[in-house]
């Protein structure tokens, strides 16, 4: 069986690089690696805005060079940042927040070829890590998924969707709205089940609905340029009159620190693979994630923040892994994990590949090109870095009014040639203003944009659960529903419990409770392995319990999130 | 009276908005066949929607009225509020005006129209830099267009003042 599935492996593996080892792919991907490293690099020019800037170009190219020059796009956005983060101490993306901790430091220290090299490889070793996960478990996945009836499928959008919303915190309900608006937004246009119109206000341009690559480019990237450009004196500085930008990477150097140090590596991928498999976290979290636990797991956590390689090791490993554990949900369950994987699920839609369970079995080429661009790019990452550090240089020398100006231009070419309509543009522009409305009254976009990505397939999967039986009861009764309820529902409160944690004794319950309910649907999933790991989420809510109860449910006032705040 | 939060005034609007999106779904035609009704959904989101829109509202109001923070480049009243918001007005103004007169212009005189009146309103008219924002927009909009028209083969649309498709 291993045998079998290896050798049907290594074949799609082998038709996927046949597709690609040519000359324009090639030439298709470099491109990309390299636009996606400098697009990176530029603070306030997301991956996101990148791919989808990226997707006109690849309506005429065949599938298979269309994503792969999509994912090297993807690529290098996730390692371009950390030239602005180390060499300005203002990060390119916001997966390299914490990268700019240490690398700045170290840059500023006299060791910015060191701080480079550290981010560079660390980047690729993350990336590697991440395309490994990539290969060998979004099979895996995938035979889970298909498993997955209308029910379960209708239960995990509203689970990604909670869980996504549920990471604006304290502002959850505002989460919840943007969520919901995006769900909203889908429904504008004929209703895919019977063909009816539905919010056409009489007019039969909004008929067709809204294009939803126009939406999130609108949403998305025209709104983050508007914000770019709101502070007149800002706008007018370019990035090299803020700080001196001049460096050569240590390869040598930072192969050798990174030897030293391969649990970091090896860690921190391990927590951006998994941050990218949880729908909506992505790599700002990640980065966070990593730096905060190599900060922990260091002897000297003291020298955090002075320029420690660790602290440039642990970012930009995670933050590279992160996609491909977005792409891990997409390519097994049609979910994307993050903006940037929703914007690659809009590019295979348009090439007519609608992702699902069985995307592996029915695609298994185009499947297996995705994951051999990301192996190819994250090596043209590599050696393109160093060229691309001399045009970053350049790049710095424009204003930030000029690059926000031409994007514009840019986005209004691009936005018409995906349906070759002018209604197109007006969405863009109506749904740049929503998308600068939502950002400075604090709704995030991320719940919207997959509101609007993942709308059509709960309204598909509701209408097929309910032609199959009008009974309401398998949404909640179903083991693999009832997984994604209960977990939503606990996702839902985790920004509650954040909140009173160390301060409310329920919060003694909030991990406890979760492991019991959680084990529930597992255990009702049957065969051995489930039981199995339910068993062990029992095990560990119980033991948490008894260590609750052997100290007298006595809160942690250092838990309490003020006190987090001031340790930080 | 006591002043309201900028929060209460937005869940009104989106209250409003739910309204307006409820009574639209009144308008829906509900067909013979299928099981899903082509209203059921959108009522379903926007059930969901109001409820938050209400928690959403009494969370405002509990909060009570914002607190003045101090940014010392806004200045008070509407001039001030104009002049705080300048630029993002500007570019939705000016891509308003770039699709209104897309059909006249076309893509590419419309394109570069804009990208440099933007980029002028934006950084300034001095004589240097008129003529960098010229170079610039031409040379970018340019390749764009012309990537799109003879690479890709898109025909983006052509104005009355030059229409580059008519042989």
């Amino acid at each position: 069986m291993i045998v079998e599935y290896l050798s049907d492996a290594f074949n799609h593996f082998s038709l996927a690089l046949q597709g690609l080892w040519i000359w324009k792919t090639m030439a298709l991907m470099a491109i990309g690696v390299a636009a996606g490293l400098i697009a990176g690099a530029i603070p306030g020019f997301t991956i996101a805005m990148a791919v989808v800037l990226t997707l006109p170009f690849t309506f005429s190219m065949p599938p298979e060079q269309g994503v792969a020059t999509m994912v090297s796009v993807m690529v290098g956005g996730l390692s371009g940042g950390l030239m602005a983060g180390i060499l300005t101490g203002i990060p390119g993306t916001p997966s390299s927040v914490a990268t700019t901790f240490d690398g700045f430091p170290m840059a500023r220290g006299g060791r910015p070829g060191l701080a480079l090299g550290l981010g560079v490889w660390s980047s690729f070793f993350g990336g590697i890590f991440s395309a490994i996960c990539l290969m060998t478990l979004a099979p895996q996945l995938a035979r889970v998924g298909l498993e997955f009836q209308p029910w379960d499928f209708f239960m995990l959008v509203m689970f990604a969707l909670t869980i996504t919303a549920s990471l604006a915190g304290r502002h959850l309900v505002k989460g919840l709205i943007a969520g919901a608006l995006g769900l909203l937004v889908r429904t504008v246009g004929e209703d895919e089940a019977v063909g009816m119109a539905r919010f056409d206000f009489g007019t039969d341009v909004l008929l067709s609905g809204f294009d939803f690559i126009a939406v999130l480019i609108g949403l998305f990237a025209f709104s983050q340029l508007l914000s770019d450009v709101r502070d007149p004196d800002k706008a007018r500085i370019s990035l090299s009159e803020q700080s001196a930008v001049k460096a050569r990477i240590d390869h040598i150097g930072a192969l050798k620190e990174i030897a030293k140090r391969w649990i970091v590596v090896l860690r921190s991928a391990t927590i951006g693979v998994f941050t990218g498999i949880l729908p909506g976290a992505g790599g700002s979290v990640a980065n966070i994630l990593a730096y905060d636990q190599a900060k922990k797991a260091s002897k000297t956590p003291e020298k955090f923040g002075t320029g420690t390689p660790e602290g440039v090791i642990a970012p930009e490993s995670s933050n590279n892994a992160v996609e491909g554990g977005a792409l891990i949900t997409l390519i097994g369950l049609g979910i994307p994990g993050d903006v940037t994987a929703a914007v690659m699920l809009g590019a295979l839609l348009i090439h007519d590949v609608v992702p699902s369970p069985t995307f592996i079995t029915d695609e298994p080429v185009l499947v297996y090109s995705i994951f051999t661009a990301f192996f190819i790019a994250t090596f043209m990452m590599i050696i393109l870095q160093s060229f691309m550090l001399r045009v970053f240089v350049l790049v710095t020398r424009i204003r930030m009014y000029m690059l926000a100006c031409v994007i514009l231009g840019f986005c209004g070419i691009g936005v018409f040639a995906l349906n070759n309509v002018t209604f197109d543009l007006w969405s863009l522009l109506w749904f740049g203003i929503l998308g600068f409305l939502m950002r400075q009254f604090g709704f995030p976009l991320a719940p919207m944009i997959l509101g609007v990505v993942l709308g059509n397939i709960a309204e598909l999967n509701l209408a097929r659960a309910l032609a199959i039986t009008p009974d309401l009861t398998p949404f909640f009764t179903r083991p693999w529903s009832m997984f994604f309820l209960i977990i939503a529902v606990f996702s839902a409160a985790f920004p509650l419990f954040q909140e009173h944690r160390g301060r409310k004794k329920w919060t003694l319950f909030y991990m406890p409770l979760s492991c019991f309910a959680a084990s529930i649907p597992l255990f009702m999933m049957g065969g051995i392995p489930r039981p199995i790991i339910a068993s062990i989420v029992v095990g560990f809510g119980a033991w948490t319990l008894w260590k609750r109860w052997k100290s007298g449910f006595e809160l942690d006032a250092s838990l309490a999130p003020e006190h987090v705040y001031r340790e930080g | 009276m006591t002043r309201l939060n900028r929060d209460t005034y937005v869940a009104i609007l989106l209250l409003l908005f739910c309204g307006v999106f409820i009574w639209a779904t009144f308008d829906i035609r509900q067909p013979d066949y299928g099981v899903l009704m082509p209203s059921t959904w959108p009522r379903v989101i926007l059930s969901a929607l109001t409820l938050l829109c209400f928690i959403f509202l009494i969370q405002s109001i509990k909060a009570g009225p914002d607190e003045e923070v101090a940014d010392p480049s806004r200045e008070p009243g509407f001039v001030g509020f104009l002049k705080y918001w300048r630029n993002p007005i500007l570019c939705f103004v000016m891509f308003f005006l770039f699709l209104l007169t897309l059909p006249i212009l076309g893509m590419l005189i419309g394109g570069i129209s804009f990208v440099f009146l933007l980029m002028t309103l934006l950084g300034g008219w001095q004589p240097k830099q008129l003529l960098i924002h010229a170079v610039i927009s031409v040379c970018a909009v340019g390749a764009m267009w012309s990537l799109f028209t003879f690479g890709l083969e898109v025909m983006l649309p052509e104005g009355v003042i030059y229409n580059p498709y008519m042989n």
